[in-house]
C-alpha cells in the first residue's frame, strides 16, 4: 500500500507550510500536496485605508521581505495615482533592492539551504590539514589556515560536548544523501558562521537610505531620505563611502566564499539531479533604468518559459485581465462567480472559508480544498517563480552577464544547460543570481554618485501627495522580483482610500494548490519522482523544498519556552 | 552592573492581535522610559536572521515577546540567560527562525551578550487583527515596568563604572 509523508510545522499556530507526499513501493514520491496552513488576510486589513500608509502595512506581512511588500505597495500606488518618481529615488530603490537580494540569497544558501548538503556533525572528523589545503585550492579567500580550521573544529566539538547543545538540533546527521567529504563539510560549517556574520554589514545599506532597519522606510512619490553632499544628517559623502566599502566587502566575499562553495559543494552532488518540476517559468522583470512602466528597460528581463522551451520567451502584461488569475478551486476561499474561475487580481475577492478538518488533524482531504494559499495561474498554466525563472529568461533572452556565468558554472561542474532544470538548478541560480546583483549594487551606487555630482539632490515628487490632486477614482499595479519570485500588488482606490487590494506573492505561485483542471503547483510538481531513502528522514524533500526559499512561517513569531522539534515528519 | 549599551527589543506581528504584544510593549517602553542614549529600543517585527546584529552588537539585551505554549498560566514571565533555549532546528523556511535560534548562532560566533532577558506573556487572540486583546492589555503595564527596573540597574550603578 502506498504510504503518506506527512512534514508539518509544529507548533501548528505557526501557521506554515505543510508538504503531503505519497510514496510508492520503492519508496519514489508518486505525488505531492503543499498546503499553507495560516491565512494571511492583509487584504482585509487594507480596505478603507490611505493608499499612501499600505506599503507600513504590507511590510508587516513578512519579516524577511518587509522591503519588498514596501517597494511593491509605493509602485502599485504611484501607478494609480500617475505619479513619477525623482532619478534619485528611482536608483534608492534600486540599490535597496540589489542589496534585499543580495543578502537574502546569501542567507538563504548558508543559514537555510547548506545544511540539506552539509553534515555537520561530519564536519568534526576533518584533518583540518587538508581542509586548508582544499580551501587554498577553491579560492584566494584568506581564513584558511589550518589553524582556523582547526580552532572552529574544537569549538564544534566543545559545543556537542557540553551537551546542553540542542545546537543543530534535530538535523539529520550521517543521513546517506550527505555526500560531502569531512573536510567540505568543516569549510562549509565555517563559511555558514562567517556568513551569518558578514551579512549583518550588507544590510546596513537599508539604515542609511531607509532611515531605520528593520522596516526601513518608504514614501509614495519618492524616498524619504535627504541627500545633502555637505549636511551632517542627510545622506553625506561619509554615508557614501560607507555605502561603498559595503559594496566592495559583498562582492568579495561572494565571489571569494559563496560561489566557490557552490561549485565546490555542487560537485559532489550532480548526480542528484531531482527536483525540476514544471518547467514553465514566469519573471516580472524589475530594476528599471528608466521609467516603472518602461519594462523595456528592465535590467532583470520580464518574460514566460513554456515547457522549458529557451528558443521562445513569452511577453507577459500581468495587467491582462486574461494572463495572471487567481482561483481557489483547493483553497479556503469562496468566489461569488465559481470557485473554479480564475480572477484578475483587480476584480479579486477574499472570502474566507475554511473547509479543512479542525487542527489538530492527520491528514487533509487533497480532492477538496486543502490550502489557505490561493491558486495563481498565467494564461491558465501554473508557473515556477524566483531565482531559476529569472537565471533562464535572462539566459533565453541572451543576458551577456548571465550567459557567461551560467557557462562558467556548467563547465566547472562539467554537465549541460539541461542540469539547470533541477533542485540544484535552482540553487546554482540563485547564487549566479547573487553575484549579478552584487554588481547592481555597485551600477546603482556609481548611478547615484553621478546623478549626485549633476547637482540633483530631489528624492521627493510632491505634485500628488494632496489626494485633493487625485481622481475619483484609479488603480494600480506595482511590482517587484522579491528574492523568492515575482510579486505584485494590484490597488484600486476610490474617494481617496482603498477600496480593494490584492497581493499575489512568490510563495503562493511556487507552493499552490491544484488548480481546477487538475494542475499541481511547482512544489507539488517539483517532489514528483524523487527517490526517498529514508523517509522517516526525508531529507530530500526539505532539499526541494528549500530549494524554492518558502515564505509562509513568517507572519508570526513567538517565543517557544518548551519546543525544540518545530518540524514534525509523521508516516501514514 | 553597569552596561555601556543595551538594546531592547519588541518581536511580533502587529496583524495578528496578541501576536504583536512584544512590539506594543516595546513602544510602551519607549514612550514611558527616560534612558541615556546607550539604551536602544528596536522595533523587531517578526524578523530573524536580521536581527543578529542587534544580539551581538551590544552588552545586554531585553526582548519582549507573545510566548507559547499557549496553555501557560496568563502573567508575565522573566527569564534570563540561560533560562532561554538556545538551538539551530530544521526548519522549512528562513522565516520559520525563532529567537532561540539567533541565540544559538550567537553563542557559536561566540558574541553573546553579557546579560538577556525575555519579558513575555502568553496571547489570548492569535487573529488577524490590530490591536492587543483585553487580558494582555492588562499585563502590558507590568511587563514594561519589569524591563525599566532591570534596564535602570543595568545603566545607574555608577561603582562598577571605571
Amino acid at each position: 500500500m502506498a504510504r503518506k509523508i506527512v512534514v508539518d510545522p509544529i507548533p501548528r499556530i505557526e501557521g506554515h507550510l505543510r508538504i503531503e507526499a505519497k510514496l510508492n513501493e520503492s519508496n519514489v514520491i508518486e505525488d505531492a500536496y503543499s498546503s499553507g496552513t495560516m491565512w494571511r488576510g492583509i487584504e482585509v486589513i487594507l480596505k478603507g485605508r490611505d493608499p499612501r500608509d499600505a506599503w507600513a502595512f504590507t511590510e508587516r506581512i513578512c519579516g524577511v521581505c518587509t522591503t519588498v511588500h514596501a517597494l511593491a505597495s509605493v509602485r502599485c500606488v504611484e501607478d494609480a495615482l500617475g505619479i513619477d518618481i525623482p532619478v534619485n529615488a528611482r536608483i534608492i530603490r534600486n540599490l535597496m533592492n540589489a542589496t534585499q537580494v543580495t543578502q537574502d540569497h546569501l542567507v538563504h544558501f548558508y543559514h537555510l539551504h547548506a545544511l540539506d548538503w552539509v553534515d555537520v556533525v561530519s564536519a568534526l572528523k576533518a584533518d583540518p590539514k587538508q581542509a586548508s589545503a582544499i580551501a587554498q585550492s577553491i579560492s584566494s579567500w584568506p581564513k584558511s589556515s589550518v589553524g582556523y580550521f582547526k580552532d572552529l573544529q574544537q569549538r564544534l566539538v566543545g559545543f556537542v560536548e557540553s551537551g546542553q547543545l540542542g545546537i543543530f538540533s534535530n538535523g539529520y546527521w550521517g543521513h546517506p544523501a550527505y555526500k560531502l567529504p569531512p573536510e567540505v563539510n568543516l569549510i562549509a560549517v565555517a563559511h555558514y558562521l562567517e556568513a551569518l556574520d558578514f551579512q549583518k554589514e550588507i544590510v546596513k545599506i537599508h539604515t542609511i537610505f531607509g532611515g531605520k532597519n528593520p522596516h526601513p522606510n518608504y514614501l509614495v512619490g519618492g524616498m524619504a531620505c535627504a541627500i545633502d553632499p555637505n549636511s551632517d544628517t542627510a545622506i553625506n559623502i561619509e554615508r557614501l563611502s560607507m555605502i561603498k566599502k559595503i559594496i566592495d566587502d559583498t562582492t568579495t566575499f561572494i565571489d571569494q566564499v559563496y560561489i566557490p562553495d557552490l561549485i565546490a559543494i555542487a560537485g559532489y552532488y550532480k548526480g542528484w539531479l531531482h527536483g525540476g518540476g514544471l518547467g514553465n517559468y514566469l519573471s516580472y522583470g524589475d530594476f528599471p533604468e528608466t521609467s516603472l512602466a518602461d519594462f523595456k528597460t528592465l535590467l532583470w528581463p520580464r518574460g514566460a518559459i513554456l515547457n522549458k522551451d529557451l528558443a521562445n520567451v513569452i511577453d507577459v502584461d500581468p495587467r491582462d485581465a486574461s494572463q495572471v488569475t487567481e482561483e481557489v478551486s483547493h483553497s479556503w476561499y469562496t468566489y461569488s462567480g465559481g470557485d473554479g474561475k480564475g480572477l484578475h487580481p483587480w476584480k479579486g475577492e477574499t472570502n474566507p472559508s475554511y473547509t479543512g478538518p479542525k487542527p489538530p488533524f492527520e491528514h487533509l482531504d487533497t480532492d477538496k480544498k486543502y490550502s489557505w494559499l490561493k491558486t495563481p495561474r498565467w494564461k491558465n498554466n501554473p508557473m515556477e517563480v524566483g531565482p531559476l525563472a529569472r537565471v533562464l529568461v535572462a539566459y533565453a533572452k541572451g543576458d551577456p552577464m548571465i550567459k557567461e556565468t551560467v557557462g562558467l558554472v556548467l563547465s566547472k561542474l562539467e554537465v549541460g544547460p539541461e542540469a539547470l532544470f533541477s533542485t540544484l538548478g535552482r540553487t546554482a541560480a540563485r547564487g549566479i543570481e547573487c553575484k549579478q546583483t552584487a554588481g547592481f549594487m555597485r551600477h546603482y551606487y556609481d548611478q547615484l554618485i553621478a546623478n549626485i555630482k549633476t547637482g540633483d539632490y530631489r528624492t521627493f515628487n510632491s505634485d500628488r501627495w494632496d489626494p485633493s490632486s487625485w481622481p475619483e477614482e484609479c488603480k494600480g499595479f506595482g511590482y517587484t522580483e522579491a528574492p523568492r519570485g515575482s510579486l505584485g500588488h494590484w490597488i484600486q482606490i476610490k474617494d481617496k482610500k482603498i477600496k480593494e487590494y490584492q497581493i499575489v506573492v512568490p510563495s503562493t505561485w511556487n507552493a499552490s494548490p491544484r488548480d481546477a483542471n487538475g494542475n499541481s503547483g511547482a512544489y507539488e510538481s517539483a517532489l514528483k519522482g524523487t527517490p526517498m531513502i529514508n523517509p522517516e528522514q526525508p531529507l530530500e524533500i526539505l532539499r526541494t523544498v528549500h530549494s524554492f526559499d518558502p515564505c509562509l512561517a513568517c507572519a508570526s513569531h513567538l517565543f517557544d519556552m518548551n519546543g525544540k522539534e518545530i518540524t514534525s515528519v509523521t508516516i501514514v | 552592573m553597569n552596561y555601556c549599551s543595551v538594546n531592547v527589543i519588541g518581536l511580533g506581528n502587529l496583524l495578528y492581535g496578541d501576536e504583536g504584544f512584544g512590539v506594543a510593549a516595546l513602544n510602551s517602553f519607549r514612550d514611558s522610559s527616560s534612558f541615556p542614549e546607550t539604551v536602544r529600543c528596536i522595533d523587531g517585527g517578526t524578523q530573524g536572521i536580521y536581527l543578529l546584529d542587534y544580539i551581538e552588537s551590544c552588552d545586554a539585551v531585553i526582548v519582549f515577546d507573545a510566548l507559547i505554549p499557549l496553555d501557560f498560566e496568563r502573567r508575565v514571565y522573566v527569564y534570563r540567560n540561560d533560562e532561554l533555549p538556545a538551538f539551530i532546528h530544521r526548519k522549512m523556511s528562513s522565516h520559520q527562525m525563532g529567537f532561540s535560534e539567533l541565540l544559538g548562532i550567537a553563542r557559536l560566533h561566540g558574541k553573546m551578550p553579557k546579560e538577556i532577558v525575555l519579558i513575555g506573556v502568553p496571547p489570548k487572540e492569535l487573529e488577524l487583527n490590530i490591536g492587543l486583546s483585553p487580558e494582555v492589555s492588562l499585563l502590558l503595564p507590568e511587563a514594561v515596568r519589569e524591563a525599566q527596573t532591570i534596564v535602570q540597574g543595568w545603566v545607574s550603578s555608577p561603582a562598577a563604572t571605571a
